[in-house]
């Protein structure tokens, strides 16, 4: 286990989406209703940064295509191909913290 | 030359001829290589050369800030083949569907310049031969006076038809755009290739239409009611176009506007939406066919829209930020699923 912290509950407003850099890793994390959630910042299709997608409940939409996911398991939902991946992450004392151990990464082909 | 594509899942092989254009070569062998804008500028066209080698084309081309050159990738809008080659496409690829136009290339020329208001003007051209396109597609046009070809929405909608209508909106720094605003250039020889555009007008479907335009932008929407009239959508459903500009003196083709709007009074509503410049009580009253309201037009369409939803079919086109900004509202707001929605996403 590698638990990294990547930011404040405060950094990131209720359904937003912001990047946040640790090390050499970039990590998306999401706020949604109060519940915190990280993935790699691309979308699986085409590489748009998911910073610019959008929350409704608990689904996530890339702005580019519009491919959707359940944003608490990454199970792709309606038009997306590929599912979204997923960093396990907990919350300490308003503090976000990411399990870094490994990168995660789409194959892109 | 021969061009073999590796893709998610199946290979496929074309021909192309010399100069021309990997994705067009695709296109108009009746494979679906996947493309948006088709111009360089989304980067959904990028593949990765396996074998032989490209021309990658125009290299300042914004799409190319999508492709990573360590990955051997390139943009197959802009990209000719110097010799047979192996790619790949980092997508899902079939052939295309019967009953869609496979796009070709075809010559034409300008048959009639008209302006329509400051920097934005409806330009008519005589093709050499007649072509079918879906209401909501576009065409790329080029001239040899200038490098690469523009993406333009045809603004009228008759099948098959020798004669198509753009609206050309002048841009700083454009270079088709310069070289057409600058002097009368009626009799010009274009070459077009298309039809492009997924952001279809399907007449069969049951759904409400909802066209949110801004600017240029209108163009593939006029197309659209058109066709919408012609098959006689509003005898069973209805309609909402919002036409978003900055200020009134931005407003184009109000008659026509006011012609769909008298055409089918009840059912096509018609909203003309200012971002800068609230409109006038003198505009309202003289065209009272129409809706005006003030701020953006997504905006403006969330206002108008609510309770109206269920079973529409939203078609967007406009400026970049202007679409993104409609997509968010329409997901988020109005919660329509992404098969509900339509575009074809030029950034």
């Amino acid at each position: 286990m590698s638990w990294r912290r990547v930011c404040a509950t405060d950094d990131v407003d209720e359904d937003e989406l912001r990047e946040f850099k640790v090390g050499d890793i970039t990590v998306l994390v999401a706020n949604a209703g109060g519940e915190f959630f990280a993935y790699p910042p691309f979308c699986p299709h085409q590489e748009t940064p998911l910073s610019l997608g959008m929350i409704d409940g608990d689904t996530l939409t890339c702005i580019k295509h519009l491919w959707q996911w359940n944003l608490k398991t990454g199970e792709t939902r309606e038009n997306a191909e590929s599912p979204l991946l997923l960093y396990e992450v907990k919350v300490e004392e308003g503090e976000v913290l990411v399990n870094l151990e490994k990168e995660l990464r789409y194959g892109y082909q | 030359m021969r061009i073999s594509v590796r893709t998610r899942g199946e290979s496929f092989e074309f021909d192309c001829a010399e100069g021309e254009k990997i994705l067009h070569a695709g296109l108009r062998a009746g494979i679906a290589l996947p493309y948006e804008c088709g111009s360089g500028t989304c980067g959904t066209c990028k593949a990765e050369v396996g074998r032989g080698e490209i021309d990658e084309g125009w290299l300042e081309a914004p799409g190319r800030a999508y492709v990573n050159p360590e990955r051997s990738e390139f943009l197959m809008c802009q990209a000719t083949a110097r010799g047979d080659c192996a790619i790949g496409v980092h997508a899902r690829v079939a052939r295309l569907a019967d009953g869609i136009p496979a796009p070709e290339a075809v010559a034409g020329r300008i048959a009639r310049v008209e302006g329509l208001t400051r920097g934005v003007r409806r330009v008519a051209v005589a093709l050499d031969r007649p072509v079918s396109f879906d209401a909501g597609q576009f065409m790329l046009v080029g001239t040899a006076a200038v490098a690469g070809r523009r993406a333009y929405s045809m603004a009228d909608y008759r099948l098959p038809t020798d004669r198509l209508a753009f609206v050309v909106k002048q841009v700083p720094e454009g270079g088709f755009t310069d070289w057409l605003f600058a002097e009368d250039r009626t009799g010009s020889e274009l070459d077009l290739f298309g039809p492009l555009g997924v952001a279809t007008y399907v007449p069969s479907l049951p759904n409400n239409l909802v066209c949110i335009a801004g600017g240029s932008g209108l163009a593939p929407m006029l197309s659209i009611l058109d066709h919408a009239i012609e098959t006689g959508h509003f005898e069973a459903r209805h309609g909402d176009l919002f036409f978003g500009v900055r200020a009134e003196r931005d407003i184009y083709l109000l008659d026509r506007l006011e012609a769909y709007a008298g055409h089918e009074p009840e059912r096509l509503r018609v909203t003309v939406v200012l971002s800068d410049v609230a409109p006038t009580a003198e505009l309202a009253a003289a065209h009272p066919q129409l809706r005006f309201d003030a701020g953006f037009v997504h905006e403006a369409a969330m206002r108008h829209m609510t309770g109206r939803w269920k079973s529409a079919m939203a078609y967007l086109a406009g400026p970049p930020p202007m679409v993104d900004a409609t997509l968010r509202a329409l997901v988020t707001e109005a919660r329509l699923t992404p098969s509900a929605i339509r575009y074809d996403k030029f950034s």
